[in-house]
């Protein structure tokens, strides 16, 4: 006769529970401010550099110009544009503009949409 | 902890924080489209000029104060032991004070 | 038809499983409850929660392919097949489609589900115009039925501090209600970083509330109102 099972499981499979697009705007929305708040310092760093002498500043702009450069320069450009729209988007529904369902699905996806289309711009403009 | 009235404290600087940068990035887009100073002596008068260095200062204190706001968020949600939390914050919050005092140090206090 | 249900009985199992269904349905099922009900018939074991069957108890609120919704009102046509059904997303569960709602109640009740008004209590009722009663739209609705919560990120991460957007839309239905007088205290009570603050408007609480309530609607009218209170 098998024991009581006390312990009560829950169903937490992230695999089979759905994610609207407003949640995939938000998680977008963590990641991003996550990888802006790590590249702040090397941010930082290229501002010092371009500031402080006219070798340092060329410096900077071939260091810019170099492949493996942009293409962390457009994960921080997605992660910019992102962070910027949603934050927009954020700060209208704190006003109650676009706060209905309808309003806010539209919302987001024109959020997605958008900063892709950023990096593809920035992407083209790079290349 | 309910005494303390720091949910909407952090929420509001969060979003004040947000819309000073969005004026500054705006601004800043839309001087660099116009104007875009190649040459290092352009770009250097340009941001040590008194109006563009403070500018640039309180966009960074935003930027500290905003993402401070957002990893402490990030550390509510999903850090929940003490033994893990409290480093974390530490560390973060350090590393946003050395930032801004690295900050006050180009556009500030250099020559 | 064809179901991919969520399985566990405490005097049985050690961990939970899925188990597939294929249950014939007659022309007069046209919700999902109706199915859940023919394929108990077949498999008496089956346990799941019922009991108005038009959606306004929330008894039979469940995970239906990913998404909270009520059994009842939830239409068989439509359905991708299989059926995916599963309890509420976080909640512990007491067996098969059947979960302790015991937090839940206690998020409610924490927000003083009640009118405090020390005046004393007029011949017949405290009177409210049209305008204030209005005001109530869209917030007394609530059948707390949990699907809200239980889909709600901020509240898997943080099931006890944070007391959820039907606890929130409870509190906000109080707060603008006219006759109440504790306002004030309603809103320092959510002034924490907890509380209401671990919100951040995802909407998962919008889009599946069953009665078409807005709980990011809600928050976010607190929010304001903290905020006109604070300054």
């Amino acid at each position: 006769m098998a024991e009581f099972n006390h312990a009560r499981p829950t169903f937490f499979n992230l695999l089979r529970i759905e994610f609207p697009v407003g949640a995939i705007t938000s998680i977008g929305h963590r990641v991003s401010g996550v990888v802006l708040a790590l590249c702040t310092p090397v941010l930082i760093y290229l501002l010092e550099a371009s500031l402080r002498s006219a070798q340092d500043y060329e410096w900077v702009r071939a260091l810019l110009d170099t492949a493996p450069v942009k293409g962390l320069a457009l994960l921080t450009v997605w992660a910019f544009a992102h962070h910027l729209f949603a934050g927009i988007r954020h700060l209208l529904m704190d006003i109650d503009v676009g706060s209905s369902l309808r309003a806010a699905r539209l919302s987001a996806w024109l959020v997605n949409i958008a900063s892709v289309g950023v990096v593809l711009l920035g992407g083209g403009m790079l290349l | 902890m309910r005494g303390t009235p720091s949910g909407l404290r952090a929420w509001l600087l969060q979003r004040l924080t947000a819309v000073y940068m969005i004026a500054f990035v705006i601004f800043l887009l839309a001087h660099f489209a116009t104007d875009a100073s190649k040459s290092y002596e352009l770009w250097r008068s340009w941001m040590m000029h008194p109006e563009a260095s403070i500018a640039t200062f309180l966009f960074f204190t935003a930027l500290l104060l905003h993402a401070w706001v957002g990893i402490r968020d990030v550390v509510l949600d999903y850090l929940q032991p003490m033994i893990v939390r409290l480093p974390v914050l530490a560390m973060a919050g350090f590393s946003l004070l050395a930032m801004e005092a690295w900050v006050a140090r180009i556009l500030l206090l250099s020559p | 038809m064809k179901f991919f249900i969520y399985r566990f009985n405490p005097e049985k199992d050690s961990t939970p499983c899925m188990q597939h269904y294929d249950i014939a349905l007659q022309p007069e099922d046209r919700m999902l409850l109706d199915a859940l009900v023919r394929i108990k018939a077949a498999d008496d074991s089956l346990a799941f929660r019922r009991s108005c069957r038009e959606g306004v108890c929330g008894s039979d609120a469940m995970n239906i392919n990913g998404r909270n919704g009520l059994a009842c009102v939830t239409r068989i046509a439509g359905l991708k097949e299989p059926v995916d059904l599963r309890p509420l997303p976080s909640f512990p569960v007491v067996r098969d489609l059947i979960v302790d709602m015991t937090r839940f109640f206690k998020q409610y009740h924490s927000i003083k589900p009640y009118l405090i008004n020390d005046e004393p209590p007029p011949e017949k009722e405290r009177l409210q115009s049209p305008e204030e009663r209005s005001k109530l739209d869209g917030l007394y609705e609530c059948i707390l039925c949990a699907c809200c919560t239980s889909q709600c990120p901020s509240s898997w991460w943080n099931p006890d501090k944070f007391v959820g957007p039907a606890g929130l839309l409870q509190a906000y239905r109080f707060i603008i209600d006219s006759r109440d007088q504790a306002t004030r205290e309603r809103l320092e009570d959510l002034n924490d970083p907890y509380r209401l603050f671990r919100c951040r408007s995802i909407m998962n609480c919008t889009e599946v509330c069953p009665r078409g309530l807005s709980p990011s609607r809600a928050i976010e009218k607190i929010r304001l109102l903290m905020v006109k209170e604070s300054i």
